[in-house]
C-alpha cells in the first residue's frame, strides 16, 4: 500500500523470520570469554511465557507459549530487547549473566512498529551492579561487528563476529507492515539472538532482530537511530510510534514523466500519487505534486537521498521525526515551487494491516453469529498462506478496496466471521467470512454499529446485508433473542462481546 | 461456418437416411481415433505461440458423413489426424463446426473415401438413469471396450462453458479417459466422456448431442443453446421466506443478481423468489422434478429442448405477491463477460506502444499461472476476476492491462511495470486494443499518459509523444515483434439494456 515513507506498507511475502527461539534445538553456543567481562555481564537472557488471543474463537485464548530471547542493560535499570521477545507476555523472566536465579520482570515500554521494548526487573536494585551498555553510531559498511546473545535458548552467552554488508530500509516482520532503517550483517543471528546487542568498539550499534529466511548467513539489526527514536518517543511517558506523511509516491525516472511534471533539467523528485483521506497531508499535498526536497535534502528521481557515502530511501528522513513534528517539503505544483509544511500524525486506519499484540480481539456474538473487526489477524485465520488462499473478496477488501474507494479507509470493516450453529441461525445461507454492509438498514462503520443496530431493532426480523455478490440473510428476532443466551452457554462463550 | 455447412448437410442427411436401415454396426465401424496437434498462444508475448503439443482422443461417425467429438479436443488445433480401424494411415480432418459453450464439434475428413466401411452411430433417445453403459476407444490400434456403471445425473457446466445442463456420471473401468470416449447402450450412443477423474467420468449426454446435430443441420443456420444466466441461492431459510412474506413452506430459489446480456436480465430482480419456471415447481434447493432424471437443478429447463429466442414462463414472489412473467432465453457467450474466460482459440489481441504491451485481461492470460492461478496470479487481477468477471457494460467492455514492458531507454523507469489494469490512455477510456491505438494517436500535448488503476505503484506512465514512433519501431525490431498490433478478432455481443431499466 503506502510507500515506505509512510513507514508502513504491505509486505506480500515477508522474507524475514523473527529470531526469538520458540523451542531450543541443539545449537552450538560456545561460551566466549569469562562471564565477568563487563560487556557480557550486561547481556541478559529473557524468557517469555506468552499467551495470545484466538482470533477465530475470540472469546478464548490460545495455549501459552514459551520463548527465549536476549536483551541488554541500559541506563535507568532497564533492559532493552525486541518487542517480539516480550509480546503478549503473561510471565516474563530475566536471567542475568552469571546469576543462576531467574528474576521476574515487566514490560515498561514496547514499540511493536519498531520491534523494540524496554523491560524492568521487579526487584528495583537487581541491575545495580551491572554497567549499562552505551550506544554508538551507525557502523560503516564493511566494518566488523559482534553480536551477543543466547541463540536457540542456550543457557550460556554466545558471541559471533561479522561484517556490515548493507544499510537500507527494510520490512520489520514483527508488525508485518513497518519499514525502517536496518543493517544487514553476516554475523550469525539465530533464534534466541533477538534483542541482543550488536557491538562495535565496545558501543552498541544495534539490536539484533531478524534473519532473512531466503538467504544464508544474513541477519539484520536495528541501528541506533531507530533505537534512539524509540527512546525519545517514550521520554514523555507515552509511546506514540512513527508519524506518517500520508501519501504514496512514485518515482520519476522517465525523462518524459519529469518534463510533464514540469521539472527543470537539474531538478529531481517523486510524484505524489495518492493522498490518504484525513491523513497528515490532506489539503496540503495533491496527487500530481512533485516532492523535490524533504527537510532540506534533495530527493532523487528514484526516491532516494544522499546520506554520506550511501543512498537511502527518503522515508528515512521521516523516520527521524516524532509524531507531531513538521516535515518541510519543497513541492512543484503546476509549474510553481511551493514550501509545504506537513505536521505529521499517525494514521490509525493502517493499524488493521499490522499484526496485533498485547490486546485481545474485539468481538460480538449475537444468536451464534460471530462479528469481528476485519483486520490482519482475521486474515491470518485463513492459514499461513492467507495472502493467496483467503477468500478473494476478503483479499480485495484487505488489499485493494481502499485504493478504489479511499473513503472506505475511515471505516472499521466488520466481518461476520462464522456461525455457532443453533436452530435460530442454522438455515442462514451465508454465514462465513462476509463483510457486513448493513444491519437492519443501518450502515456498519465499526463493530459497535452492529450491536446498536441489533439492540435497537423493533422489527420482526434482523436483516444482514453483506458486501459483494448481493448476499444477505435474516434472523427471526424472537428466536434470536431466545437463542442468544443458549448459544453462549452451549459453545462455552463466557461473554457475548469484548469491545 | 454454419452458414456454409448447413445447405450441404441438408443434402447429405437425405443420402444418409437412405442407407440408414443397416443392421447395428460394430463399434470399430463407428468409433475413430483422433490425433490433434495443437498450439496455444504465448499470452505474455502474444505475437508468438507456445510449443505445439498433441492430444489423442476419440470421435464417432455421424451422418453427413462427419465426425463428432468435443470442442475442447480440437481447440487450438494446427493439425487433425484421424485413424480408422485396420488402417495405419492417418487421414487429415478439419473442423466443420464447433460450439464451445456446450463443447461439441464436427469434423470433415478431406478425403471422403475415409468413410468407406464406416457407419454412423445411432443415437439413443435419452441417457439411462441406472445400469451399465459400454465405453469404447482405440488404444494403440486396438479397440478397447470398457464397462461403466451409471451413478447419477447431475446438472452442471462444463469447465469452459456457461451452459448448465445434465451430465451422466458413471464409474468406469476404462483408465485415463476423459478424451471424448463414446459410451453406448444397446449399440446406441449415450454420450461422450467430458471429463474423468480416476475412474469417475462425466458423460456429455446424448440429448445435448442430438439437439446439437439437429441445430447444426437446421435450415435457418445454427442458433446455439440458451442459458439462464442468473445468480441464485437456496431458499431453505424459514426466517428469510418469512421476512420476504412468502406463505407456506420455503420453496423456490432466491435471486441475487442478473447479468446484463443474460436471459433473466430485466425479467428477474434481486430478492425475487423464483417459484416456477416453464410450469415446473422449483423447490427450496433449486431442484425440479424432471420426468426422466428426477431431481435436477431448475437451470436444466432453460436448455432442454429450448432455442435462443424461446420464451419461458416464470412465477416469482416479489414485493409480497406472486406475479407471472416471461423470460426470453438468450445465449450468454464468454464475450459477454467483462473478463472472458475463454477466447475460443482466437489469437490474443495486443498493442505494443513504446514497449508497453497492452492487452485485455482474460481467462487464457490468467491461466498462464497454471491450474492454481487463483492463488498464484497477482491478487489485483484475481480479485477483479472474482468480483467483476461478468460486469460488462457498454461503457466498460473489457479490462485492459499493461501485461509487461519491453525495456528500452524510451520507457526507462517503467521496466518493472507488469500486470497493471489500465484506467485510461491520454484521457480516453479504453475497452480494446483498437481504443488504445486510437488514444495513442491523440497525445496530451507532448506526452502520452497511460493512467493505471490505483495501487501502491505507478498511478500513471508518461511517455514522450514526439519520440513515440521512432522508439516504438526500435523496440519492435529489438525484441523481434513482427507487428505492433493484432486487432480483436471476436465481435462483442449486443448486451441489451441494463437489467434495472
Amino acid at each position: 500500500m503506502a510507500e515506505a515513507h509512510n513507514r508502513r506498507r504491505f509486505a506480500p511475502h515477508a522474507t524475514c523470520a523473527l529470531v526469538a527461539a520458540i523451542v531450543g534445538s541443539a545449537w552450538l553456543a560456545p561460551g566466549s570469554a569469562a562471564a565477568t567481562h563487563p560487556t557480557e555481564r550486561a547481556i541478559v537472557r529473557i524468557q517469555n511465557h506468552a499467551q495470545r488471543g484466538d482470533w477465530y474463537a475470540p472469546w478464548s485464548a490460545s495455549a501459552p507459549r514459551q520463548s527465549v530471547g536476549s536483551g541488554f542493560v541500559v541506563e535507568g535499570g532497564l533492559v532493552m530487547t525486541n518487542a517480539h521477545v516480550v509480546s503478549d507476555t503473561r510471565m516474563l523472566l530475566i536471567h542475568v549473566n552469571g546469576d543462576p536465579r531467574p528474576h521476574e520482570a515487566r514490560v515498561r515500554w514496547v514499540g511493536h512498529d519498531c520491534d523494540l521494548a524496554l523491560i524492568e526487573p521487579l526487584e528495583p536494585d537487581l541491575l545495580d551492579g551491572v554497567t549499562p551498555l552505551r550506544f554508538g553510531g551507525m557502523p560503516k559498511l564493511g566494518s566488523s561487528v559482534e553480536t551477543y546473545g543466547y541463540p536457540s535458548g542456550g543457557q550460556r552467552i554466545s558471541s559471533t563476529r561479522g561484517i556490515v554488508s548493507r544499510i537500507e530500509m527494510n520490512l520489520f516482520s514483527h508488525s508485518g507492515l513497518d519499514y525502517h532503517l536496518t543493517v544487514q550483517t553476516d554475523a550469525a543471528i539465530n533464534p534466541g539472538n533477538s534483542g541482543g546487542p550488536v557491538l562495535q568498539g565496545g558501543r552498541v550499534v544495534g539490536v539484533a532482530f531478524q534473519a532473512a529466511t531466503a538467504l544464508e548467513n544474513v541477519g539484520f539489526f536495528i541501528p541506533t537511530e531507530v533505537v534512539r527514536h524509540f527512546l525519545e518517543d517514550v521520554e514523555d511517558g507515552h509511546h506514540a510510534g512513527y508519524p506518517a506523511l500520508g501519501v504514496t509516491t512514485s518515482n520519476l525516472e522517465n525523462p518524459a514523466a519529469r518534463r510533464r511534471a514540469g521539472l527543470a533539467a537539474d531538478e529531481s523528485g517523486v510524484r505524489v500519487d495518492f493522498v490518504f483521506p484525513d491523513g497528515a497531508s490532506e489539503g496540503l499535498l495533491q496527487p500530481g505534486d512533485v516532492i523535490l526536497e524533504l527537510d532540506g535534502h534533495d530527493i532523487a528521481n528514484d526516491g532516494t537521498i544522499r546520506e554520506g557515502d550511501i543512498r537511502l530511501h527518503f522515508g528515512v528522513l521521516l523516520d527521524r521525526h516524532q509524531v507531531g513534528d513538521v516535515a518541510h517539503t519543497r513541492v512543484l505544483r503546476a509549474g510553481e515551487h511551493l514550501d509545504v509544511r506537513v505536521r505529521m500524525t499517525t494514521y490509525p486506519p493502517l493499524a488493521r494491516y499490522a499484526n496485533t499484540f498485547d490486546t485481545l480481539p474485539r468481538y460480538y456474538v449475537y444468536a451464534g453469529l460471530v462479528f469481528v473487526p476485519f483486520d490482519r489477524e482475521i486474515m491470518k485465520t485463513n492459514g499461513k498462506n492467507w495472502m493467496s488462499k483467503a477468500d478473494k473478496h476478503l483479499l480485495y477488501e484487505f488489499f485493494h478496496r481502499f485504493m478504489d474507494e479511499p473513503e472506505s479507509m475511515q471505516r472499521e470493516p466488520v466481518l461476520l466471521l462464522r456461525r455457532l450453529d443453533h436452530p435460530a441461525n442454522a438455515n442462514m445461507a451465508w454465514h462465513r467470512n462476509l463483510i457486513v454492509d448493513k444491519v437492519n438498514g443501518q450502515t456498519i462503520d465499526r463493530l459497535e454499529d452492529v450491536i446498536e443496530a441489533i439492540e435497537t431493532n423493533q422489527q420482526t426480523h434482523h436483516e444482514f446485508e453483506f458486501e459483494y455478490f448481493g448476499r444477505f440473510g435474516v434472523l427471526e428476532r424472537d428466536a434470536a433473542e431466545r437463542g442468544h443466551a443458549e448459544v453462549l452457554e452451549r459453545y462455552a462463550v463466557p461473554e457475548d462481546r469484548r469491545l | 461456418m454454419s452458414h456454409r455447412l448447413a445447405p450441404r448437410l441438408a443434402v447429405t442427411v437425405l443420402l444418409a437416411l437412405a442407407g440408414a436401415a443397416n443392421a447395428a454396426a460394430s463399434f470399430d465401424e463407428q468409433v475413430v481415433a483422433l490425433s490433434v496437434t495443437f498450439q496455444t498462444w504465448n499470452e505474455g508475448r502474444p505475437w508468438t505461440k507456445n510449443n505445439p503439443a498433441r492430444r489423442l482422443a476419440s470421435a464417432v461417425v455421424v451422418e453427413g458423413p462427419l465426425l463428432l467429438t468435443r470442442a475442447q479436443i480440437v481447440s487450438n488445433a494446427t493439425l487433425i489426424h484421424v485413424e480408422r480401424r485396420g488402417d495405419a494411415r492417418p487421414w487429415s480432418a478439419r473442423v466443420a463446426h464447433v460450439d464451445r459453450e456446450i463443447d461439441l464439434a464436427l469434423l470433415e475428413v478431406e478425403d471422403p473415401t475415409f468413410f468407406e466401411g464406416l457407419e454412423p452411430v445411432r443415437l439413443a433417445s435419452s441417457v439411462p438413469t441406472e445400469g451399465s453403459v459400454t465405453s469404447v476407444r482405440w488404444n494403440e490400434r486396438q479397440l478397447e471396450v470398457g464397462n461403466s456403471r451409471v451413478s447419477k445425473i447431475e446438472v452442471a457446466t462444463n469447465r469452459y462453458g456457461n451452459v448448465e445442463h445434465h451430465y451422466l456420471l458413471v464409474r468406469t473401468d476404462l483408465e485415463g479417459g476423459g478424451w471424448a470416449e463414446p459410451a453406448f447402450r444397446k449399440r446406441k450412443l449415450i454420450g461422450l466422456t467430458a471429463s474423468q477423474e480416476n475412474l469417475s467420468a462425466r458423460l456429455l449426454p446424448v440429448e445435448i448431442i442430438a439437439a446439437y446435430l439437429e441445430r447444426v443441420r437446421a435450415p435457418g443456420g445454427y442458433r446455439g443453446f440458451p442459458y439462464l444466466e442468473v445468480v441464485w441461492q437456496n431458499n431453505q431459510d424459514r426466517a428469510l421466506t418469512g421476512f420476504l412474506g412468502l406463505p407456506g413452506e420455503p420453496r423456490g430459489v432466491l435471486i441475487r443478481a442478473t447479468r446484463r446480456g443474460g436471459s433473466t436480465c430485466g425479467a428477474l430482480r434481486p430478492r425475487d423468489i423464483l417459484i416456477e419456471l416453464d410450469g415446473h415447481a422449483i423447490d427450496a434447493i433449486g431442484n425440479i422434478t424432471h420426468p426422466r432424471y428426477g431431481q435436477v437443478h431448475f437451470t436444466q429447463i432453460a436448455v432442454e429442448g429450448k432455442l435462443p429466442g424461446d420464451r419461458v414462463s416464470a412465477r416469482v414472489w416479489r414485493d409480497g405477491r406472486e406475479i407471472d412473467l416471461e423470460i426470453v432465453l438468450r445465449t450468454y457467450p464468454s464475450e459477454a463477460r467483462l473478463i472472458p474466460w475463454r477466447r475460443d482459440g482466437a489469437a490474443p489481441a495486443y498493442f505494443v506502444a513504446g514497449g508497453l504491451i497492452f492487452r485485455a485481461l482474460d481467462g487464457p492470460f490468467l491461466r498462464t499461472w497454471g491450474s492454481n492461478w487463483a492463488e498464484s496470479a497477482p491478487s489485483e487481477l484475481v480479485t477483479r476476476y472474482h468480483l467483476q468477471a461478468h460486469a460488462q457494460a457498454p461503457e466498460r467492455r473489457r479490462l485492459m492491462i499493461v501485461s509487461s514492458v519491453l525495456p528500452d531507454r524510451y520507457n526507462l523507469g517503467y521496466h518493472g511495470v507488469a500486470r497493471r489494469i489500465v484506467e485510461s490512455v491520454n484521457g480516453q477510456a479504453v475497452n480494446s486494443v483498437e481504443d488504445i491505438a486510437a488514444a495513442f494517436a491523440a497525445p496530451e500535448g507532448e506526452f502520452h499518459v497511460v493512467r493505471l488503476a490505483p495501487n501502491s505503484e505507478f498511478r500513471e506512465l508518461v511517455l514522450d509523444a514526439t519520440e513515440f514512433e521512432t522508439a516504438s519501431k526500435r523496440i519492435l525490431e529489438a525484441y523481434d515483434v513482427p507487428a505492433p498490433m493484432r486487432g480483436s478478432q471476436t465481435p462483442l455481443p449486443d448486451l441489451g439494456p441494463a437489467c434495472d431499466s
